[in-house]
């Protein structure tokens, strides 16, 4: 491949770690054709990010270290150049975006300032009048509304799919060969990343720029790559064009992480006969919710009076059957979080009906509100701060149940909460463990256990695979169906994911700034989505079935 | 199943962390050394024998003179060596120390007379020089034994004299320095964890409230907070002084009542912080107690960042202690750093030893409290995790 324009060989990057050396990347070897997208796939702590730092040389020099390898770029070793040669190539022909649009720009500069700012210090010639216009112009190729309007405005004034927009202008005003995007659509809403992934495929077409692209979205990786490059701790296990990676994949873990994904799963047998079932009969609502509104006030003035409210829920009404799963699906500010704890009081709602099971939830009291808690809990998202550090699984398991007079001694309660982390399949002994000793997964898992722990009926499941790696993630969904089908639960699964929705739920309710804009058997949804609104949602989102 | 995760506990992994360093242990180490001096100060320097033997009769004079004080401080001690070693929850423990405490007070309020008045020269006569044989304290002097029945009288430097040693001299009514020293590490320790402890309790109480209910009790707690901090403790020090005379008991009140305010305004944004925390939402989903949510999920987590500034603190209550004792306002009768400085600022000549042992014992008690709580900041500071060295 002479053409390449970004030739890596054997590179090897070693990090230091509180005494330890971590082999972050071993023994990689790929390169970019010019004009082409590359895309490093794999799981959190496979070293793809890692690699693409020792690309742009952007690891702390006492930290990083690299035994071996030879990174060519356009013919020159960029591991021996030294530090004003790497400035030089740094932003002018190699250039970053980064995941997080919320704090790669400085909150202080307004967005024309900073991309001026990278303007002239790879053009000193350049005059303030020159590098102005072309900020302007890059603001617009990236199709920021009323560009020349946004000049002044703070990194605070945007929305995050507008930041990220911003960080590409920014990258992109120098005119760089090769851009180097690490995971530049994870914190962005699914439609807001099909946007950004046509506008980068339609720059990289305007300018001829190739792309190093790091992911762990494999429909992602479907609609940028040219070439997929496929990492496992620290080891590019296979390499090939994405075509041939993603549709006949060689190395058995690639061949794992495809089957893993959601909508290559396969749903368990039994569970296609009960929904059959459950079709013919339609089984009675377990939670009603009518009406139901979050208000949070807007407070203004010095009397702190209220002159607005956001209206996180808006009049949402709501049936969740018996023994069915309900997914309640929209993007980030759409409300469902809220709904979901406003369901189990942990939001107070500004007014509507909820029941569970005939039982009116709304204006009772917190002593009133104890006994009816048994019947509904709630697993989070964040495996960090899902579980106190401070207690031990035991004590997080037994307590609630203690509290609720589950089990008559200490003794029993030990013995049903070993037998609760064994029904999510874990170790009994966890139990004597604390939560840092565990990985994101397992936290889940004990998670799940603390919701099952009360024996209730209905839980409301608040986006609890997203955190986690793809295969971690169709661990916990199987899991998932088993437990209901043991305990014949009623699941609220709140998501993002529409993958996990088409596999897990039975109807699927679709919110919208607040509101429910569709709702219904999943596979009607999914399938013949009617509100515009779920049909641009669908659209949007990046399939890889294979 | 978990790579490279490690058995221990949250507290003990800080613990750990906090004492990664060369400075810290230094810190510890001079702490350790004045609680030893605090406890044991009647045994290492006193004027009477520890043990002696007179004609066949085996008696212990320093026990018949010890004060309530010394024998509530003396019991205090084991009782924490006892109850920190007994296997049962933090908080349990707690409460059986403070009443033990309690209990010892009393007790030793009842029991213990001592003479009230001592006259240490007695000690130089026949009655207890003449003796089969006796063992004295390192330091054979009592804080307040002036010395009145040796030839030479006030200001002596380390060494000066023969005869009679006094390794860092001897003051300007002839008492020895070393001795008043050690015996003034009591005050100094005292008021530094009395006072912060008043603090804590206070701050911890006041800003848990405003931090979970938050809204009208946070704004009524933050105006009283906002009052307090406007409090010029040093001036409210004098003024109380100035109008109900000395006492140790009314400064360490005084530093900790003014001396909240900080910490609730912690305890208040940890709990802001924590209230939106899962794991604190689930236990309110789970119906939990109001007060094991507060005390059990909550504090702990929130505990951490407090302790950091309480070492601080105890570090400002013994400079605010020593600087009332400098300007002349602190206890009259028991020694203490700051009074000593008093005393070396007052004498017409300059006296270096009377200004550099005290002033260097002050220097290095804040010095390792600030040691302390800047290696245990670091230690429960997750982004510092695994990187560099401790303090």
């Amino acid at each position: 491949m002479s053409l390449s324009l970004l030739e890596v060989r054997n590179l090897r990057t070693y990090l230091q770690s509180g005494g330890r050396e971590v082999r972050a990347v071993d023994d990689v070897s790929f390169s970019i054709p010019k004009g082409d997208t590359f895309c490093l796939v794999g799981e959190s702590g496979s070293g793809k990010s890692v690699s693409a730092l020792s690309v742009i040389r952007l690891l702390p020099q006492g930290v990083a270290s690299h035994p071996t390898g030879e990174i060519l770029f356009n013919g020159q070793d960029l591991l021996k150049l030294d530090d004003p040669g790497i400035r030089a190539v740094r932003g002018s022909q190699i250039a970053m975006i980064f995941q997080e649009p919320m704090t790669s720009l400085n909150p202080v500069l307004t967005i024309g300032e900073q991309i001026t700012e990278a303007l002239q210090i790879h053009h000193p010639n350049m005059s303030d009048e020159e590098a102005q216009e072309r900020t302007m112009l890059a603001l617009e190729q990236v199709q920021i509304p009323q560009a020349s309007g946004r000049f002044r405005d703070y990194p605070h004034q945007l929305s995050g799919g507008q930041r990220q927009r911003v960080m590409i202008a920014m990258a992109l005003a120098c005119e760089p060969q090769l851009l180097i995007a690490d995971e530049p659509t994870t914190a962005l809403d699914v439609t807001v990343q099909a946007e950004i992934l046509r506008l980068m495929r339609k720059l990289q077409d305007d300018t001829g720029m190739s792309m190093l692209f790091i992911t762990h979205d494999f429909g992602v990786v479907a609609q940028m790559a040219q070439w997929v490059g496929v990492m496992q701790q620290g080891k590019l296990v296979e390499v090939g064009p994405s075509s041939a990676v993603l549709h006949n994949p060689q190395h058995a873990y690639t061949k794992q992480l495809l089957a893993a994904l959601p909508e290559n799963l396969a749903k368990p047998v039994h569970l296609q006969t009960l929904r059959q079932l459950e079709q013919e009969t339609e089984s009675k609502p377990l939670l009603q919710i009518r009406d139901l509104k979050v208000w949070f006030p807007i407070k203004k003035g010095v009397f702190r009076h209220t002159v607005d409210y956001v209206r996180a829920v808006d009049d949402v009404s709501l049936d969740v059957p018996q023994g069915q799963i309900v997914a309640l699906v929209g993007e980030s500010g759409c409300g469902k979080t809220t709904l979901g704890r406003a369901v189990l009081q942990l939001e107070p709602p500004t007014s509507g009906s909820i029941q569970i099971d005939g039982q009116e939830l709304i204006g009772l009291s917190a002593r009133e509100l104890r006994p009816l808690r048994r019947k509904m809990q709630i697993a989070f998202q964040d495996p960090q701060s899902s579980l106190n550090p401070r207690l031990l699984v035991e004590t997080t398991l037994t307590e609630p149940m203690k509290v609720h007079g589950i089990g008559a001694n200490h003794e029993e309660r030990i013995e049903l909460a070993s037998v609760l982390l064994e029904s999510v399949q874990l170790n009994r002994d966890f139990l004597w463990r604390y939560p840092h000793e565990f990985s994101g997964g397992q936290r889940q898992r004990i998670g799940l256990a603390r919701a099952l722990a009360l024996n209730p009926e209905f839980i409301v499941c608040d986006e609890i695979t997203s955190a986690l790696d793809v295969s971690v993630q169709a661990e916990i969904l199987q899991l998932l169906l088993n437990i209901r089908q043991q305990r014949n639960l009623t699941l609220l699964f709140i998501t993002h994911n529409i993958g996990v929705v088409e596999y897990l739920s039975d109807q699927t309710v679709v919110m919208y700034q607040g509101k429910i804009v569709e709702r219904g058997k999943t596979a009607q949804v999914c399938g013949q989505p009617q509100h515009p609104y779920t049909q641009k949602l669908l659209s949007a989102v990046p399939r890889l079935v294979v | 199943m978990t790579n490279g995760v490690n058995r221990e506990s949250f507290a003990a992994r800080i613990w750990r962390k906090t004492l990664d360093g060369v400075g810290v242990k230094v810190g510890f180490a001079w702490i350790g050394l004045l609680v030893f001096a605090a406890v044991f100060s009647p045994f290492l320097a006193n004027s009477m024998p520890l043990l002696m033997s007179k004609d066949g009769v085996i008696s212990a004079p320093v026990l018949k003179y010890l004060s309530v004080e010394d024998v509530w401080v003396l019991a205090n001690f084991f009782l924490v060596l006892i109850v920190y070693r007994l296997r049962i929850a933090v908080g349990k423990r707690v409460l059986l120390f403070l009443l033990g405490s309690v209990l010892i007070a009393v007790l030793a309020n009842l029991f213990i007379k001592p003479p009230a008045l001592v006259i240490y020269d007695d000690f130089r006569t026949a009655a207890y020089t003449e003796v089969d044989w006796r063992i004295m304290p390192p330091i054979p002097y009592a804080p307040t034994d002036y010395l009145r029945d040796m030839v030479s009288k006030g200001l002596e430097a380390p060494f000066a004299t023969q005869g009679h040693t006094h390794l860092m001299g001897t003051e300007e009514n002839g008492a020895d320095v070393l001795s008043r020293m050690l015996h003034a590490c009591r005050i100094a320790l005292s008021i530094g964890l009395i006072a912060s402890g008043i603090a804590l309790f206070i701050g911890v109480i006041v800003g848990g409230l405003m931090g979970y209910f938050s809204g009208i009790v946070d704004m009524l707690g933050m105006r009283l907070v906002e009052i307090f901090e406007d409090i010029p403790t040093l001036f409210l020090l004098l003024t109380f002084v100035a109008f109900f005379g000395r006492s140790l008991y009314m400064m360490m009140v005084i530093i900790g009542v003014t001396g909240w305010s900080g910490y609730a305004r912690f305890v208040r944004t940890e709990f802001l912080k924590l209230r939106k925390q899962d794991y604190v939402q689930a236990a309110v989903a789970s119906g939990l107690p109001l007060t094991s949510i507060l005390f059990r999920h909550m504090l702990p987590n929130g505990v951490a960042p407090l302790l950091v500034s309480v070492s601080f603190g105890i570090a400002g209550a013994i400079l605010a202690e020593a600087t009332l004792s400098f300007l002349g306002l602190g206890v009259v009768d028991a020694p203490s750093w700051g009074a000593m400085l008093d005393q070396a600022v007052k004498s017409s000549s300059f006296n270096w030893w009377m200004a550099v042992f005290p002033g260097g014992a002050i220097f290095m008690t804040v010095f390792a409290y600030n040691l302390i709580g800047e290696a245990f900041r670091d230690a429960i500071d997750p982004k510092l995790s695994g990187k560099g060295e401790g303090v």
